[in-house]
């Protein structure tokens, strides 16, 4: 399974590409929006990680072109937050995120949050 | 765990790279550029700096990150201007996370309320704003905030403060609802579009659902309309879960929809509802299939299909784990005592297992295609990397080694690095012999076929490993060796069995690495080479003069003579009088050298000597009449100086080296080469070399420099070939100096031996 990860920080990248990879899922990067959406065109991926506060272009909006590529209807998109006033979690998911991981991410949590949005 | 070290390295790598950041965007700040772009990308800083700490429970920090996060927003939203006092504060507030992030690193503490009259003054700036305020710290306890659910017939109280707009179907059952009972709970689902817009999938719910306990599942489908009114996109169908469970609450089973909450109607019952077969029978009549839908547009009346159809409505959990992957444990019939939630773990585990096993191949072979130019020009410099280094070495005399210690040390690091990156560089170009090696079995099926022989052929050592450019040049030296072994080697099978030996000959391919060589061996287990015919064969052809006296090795090393062939009839396979001679002359192009083995009755066995790379040759570095010239170390035995040495004279008048018991034949560097040279006969030097098949040479010359590496450069590309020279090389001080090769020495010298 291919999991695409989103974010400006690379510790965060580099502890999901960990975490990740040791749970067998082979991953992609990117870090920001745009990076991602490029990242899309040329590669399949079973389901994506993104951070909200990115440069160039945020998650919100990399949510909302992913979905408005009309190519990607049923990629599910899991929205990564330290937001706790769900401002951010509920845009993201207006966007059309599918779900959502809360930083700091425990690795058994995080797999659990990704088995539950992909078959 | 050094995974954490390696994160923590990480993150302390872009702290650092994050403050100069925010130091570099408030220096224009504080220009007066306030724009959005600076402050966003302030806020992101920030909120990076705070993230990480998070994850590696830097508690101090990330709670003064996260007051001056929040003041930040406000200031990017406008709620909070930026004055000067404002900036000032900033500015400092980044020299205490500085601080915060510095203490983390070093493990260190700082002291008690460090930062805390900073963070009063953030509370205090955006405290107009209520829901920010006092905003917890709790996301950094708890990985998930429980979503609160409203429950049908829950106190009153509770359903006020629920935050959540979640429907409350009173009449979503028909039947009264059941005194509650332990462990039961009713659940029914209404997805609405945006839910399957968001990628959300009603399967993975109730998947999920069924970790909690046992679950049914029945499809409502009453609101499919006509296909007439069918919309693509449209949502109908609804589900109603009878789920039961020890251990799930309220908050257990809302967690599940947690990601759908507002997209969909849930409403979660205490108690069995009445999602039982007898129950349902009535509306199973009534409820409308696909196929009946389908029917209703084209017959009035297809009832058979509608109702075998319809029965299949009711779906138990069963069913729908049947058409997951991967499938869960099926719930049996009847409700047992709560389902154990490891045996769907199992079977995920086992799915993630399969998965990781197939991304270790793929991350395996990881690889990206070069081209082998852009390899070569890497090489190229390294090789000149290699020599400038050996120059440095070279010009450190005693006195700079004594007065500059650490220079001394620092160019033995060179000296090791580079010839680290000069064999990982070399590792690149190389590659298995096996991509030869695997050509030969048909050949020698062929051969066998041809020659009406049995043969079989053995490969050893096929992973061994050497530079592209030697593989390439390998196949067709190889392809004569087995096609010689086969021919010549090889004996029918019923010579083999008057001689004893088994029906069917074996030929032998092994690859070795041997120091800095590569050994390719053919051996066959045939007759033997016939020395009393090769001899007569070279006297013929004059190759040998009728006198002269051979030793076996000699007498065996002669198959690789120009134009040499022992095939009384010249034969399809190798008796073209062209054969070992191109193995010798290939082999030699490249660096190496043939050897020549060989028992009567037993077999033979021909040895290649391969460089491992062709770009670096280890050389010792000679002086001949005020000229340079480089012998290649690896043929070198030993060096004399001459006044020790025992030289005397052949009755033809030719001088030989006296060397344990051993006369060896002496060329003169400076006469072979038509210079003059004021040395002294006795301050000269012998060097001693050993030739293939072990044929001595002494070489004199008038200085012994050193040794060295040098990059070969080839004198038949840039200039013409010539006996004796194996190639160039540029020397450290930039002067050109020739290769000698020690095997065309040889030969040359019995050329004109034989002319005088």
């Amino acid at each position: 399974m291919r999991v695409l990860t989103v974010d400006d920080s690379r510790t965060i990248l580099a502890m999901l590409h960990h975490t990740l990879s040791n749970a067998g899922f082979e991953v992609l990067q990117a870090e920001d929006g745009q990076k991602g959406l490029d990242v899309l065109k040329n590669e399949s991926v079973d389901v994506v990680i993104t951070d909200i506060n990115m440069p160039v272009m945020d998650g919100i909006e990399f949510i909302r072109n992913v979905r408005a590529s009309g190519m990607h209807n049923s990629l599910p998109i899991l929205i990564l937050t330290t937001e706790t006033s769900q401002d951010k979690r509920d845009q993201g998911r207006a966007a059309g995120g599918t779900g959502w991981i809360v930083k700091p991410f425990d690795p058994e949590k995080l797999i659990s949050v990704i088995h539950r949005v992909v078959h | 765990m050094s995974d954490l070290d390696d994160f923590k390295a990480t993150y302390f790598d872009e702290c650092s790279e994050l403050l100069l950041e925010l130091e570099e965007q408030f220096a224009a700040i504080e220009e007066g550029d306030h724009s959005s772009n600076r402050l966003n990308a302030v806020f992101r800083a920030i909120h990076s700096i705070k993230g990480g700490g998070g994850a590696f429970g830097f508690s101090g920090l990330v709670g003064f990150a996260h007051a001056y996060e929040t003041l930040l927003d406000h200031v990017r939203d406008g709620r909070v201007e930026l004055s000067e006092p404002v900036v000032a504060l900033c500015i400092r507030a980044n020299d205490i996370v500085a601080d915060f992030v510095a203490a983390a690193k070093d493990g260190a503490e700082l002291e008690a309320g460090y930062g805390a009259e900073e963070k009063l003054q953030f509370d205090t700036l955006t405290s107009g704003d209520p829901d920010m305020v006092g905003e917890p710290m709790e996301e950094f306890d708890i990985d998930f905030v429980p979503v609160m659910v409203t429950i049908a017939g829950a106190e009153d109280d509770a359903m006020a403060e629920a935050p959540l707009s979640l429907a409350i179907l009173d009449d979503a059952f028909e039947a009264p609802p059941l005194a509650p009972e332990a462990g039961h709970w009713t659940i029914r689902f209404t997805p609405h579009s945006e839910l399957y817009a968001r990628a959300n999938d009603p399967l993975l719910l109730l998947r999920e659902l069924g970790t909690l306990g046992d679950i049914k599942v029945r499809a409502v489908l009453d609101e499919i309309p006509a296909l007439a009114d069918f919309e693509p996109f449209g949502v109908y169908c609804s589900w109603e879960i009878a789920l039961r469970s020890d251990t799930a609450t309220e908050a257990t089973i809302a967690e599940v929809f947690e990601f759908v909450e507002g997209n969909c109607d849930l409403t979660i019952t205490r108690g069995e509802a009445p999602v039982a077969e007898a129950a349902l029978d009535a509306e199973i009549e009534a409820m409308p299939s696909f196929a009946q839908l389908m029917a209703d547009e084209a017959q009035p009346e297809p009832l058979a299909v509608a109702e075998d159809a319809s029965s299949a409505q009711l779906i138990s959990f069963e069913a729908l784990a049947e058409s997951m992957k991967p499938a869960l444990k099926a719930a049996p019939p009847v409700l047992p005592p709560p389902l154990k939630q490891a045996a769907p773990a199992e079977e995920f585990d086992g799915e993630n297992d399969r998965r990781s096993g197939v991304e270790d191949r793929r991350n395996g072979v990881q690889s990206i295609r070069v081209d082998l130019d852009k390899i070569d020009r890497v090489v190229n410099m390294v090789g000149e990397l290699v020599i400038t280094q050996s120059m440095l070495t070279q010009q450190m005399d005693e006195t700079l080694r004594a007065r500059y210690q650490e220079l001394v040390r620092g160019l033995e690091v060179l000296a090791q690095t580079t010839r680290g990156l000069q064999d990982s560089v070399m590792s690149i170009r190389a590659q298995p012999v096996k991509t030869v090696f695997s050509r030969m079995p048909r050949l020698v099926r062929e051969l066998a076929s041809k020659t009406g022989k049995k043969i079989r052929l053995e490969t050893i050592g096929e992973n061994t490993e050497i530079d592209k450019t030697i593989i390439e040049q390998l196949s067709d030296p190889l392809t004569h060796m087995i096609r010689n072994s086969a021919d010549h080697g090889i004996e029918s099978p019923e010579k083999r069995l008057a001689a004893g030996k088994s029906e069917s000959g074996a030929i032998r391919l092994s690859a070795e690495q041997a120091g800095g060589n590569i050994l390719i061996a053919v051996e066959d287990d045939g007759g033997g080479i016939n020395r009393e015919r090769v001899l007569q064969v070279a006297r013929d052809r004059g190759v040998v003069g009728p006198e002269q006296a051979l030793s076996d090795e000699q007498i065996d090393q002669l198959i690789f003579a120009p134009g040499f062939s022992t095939a009384s009839e010249i034969s399809d396979i190798s008796g073209r009088g062209v054969g070992m001679d191109v193995v010798l002359s290939n082999i030699k192009k490249i660096g190496g050298s043939v050897h020549v083995k060989s028992w009567t009755g037993r077999g033979t066995r021909m040895t290649l000597r391969l460089p491992l790379t062709l770009a670096v040759l280890d050389v010792m570095l000679v002086k001949v009449a005020g000229s340079p010239y480089v012998i290649p170390l690896s043929s070198i035995v030993e060096t004399i100086q001459c006044a020790r040495a025992n030289f005397s004279r052949m009755p033809t008048g030719a001088q030989v080296l006296q060397v344990r018991g051993e006369y060896v034949q002496v060329v003169d560097l400076a006469s072979r080469f038509e210079m003059t040279t004021e040395v002294e006969r006795d301050n000269r030097f012998v060097v001693l070399c050993e030739a293939e098949g072990g044929v001595k040479v002494a070489v004199i010359v008038d200085d012994i420099i050193g040794q060295q590496q040098v990059v070969i450069k080839s004198l038949e590309e840039n200039f013409q070939s010539i006996e004796g020279i194996a190639g160039g090389t540029i020397l450290g001080d930039g002067n050109v100096a020739l290769i000698v090769d020690v095997q065309g020495l040889k030969s040359t010298t019995t050329a004109h031996k034989s002319a005088a």
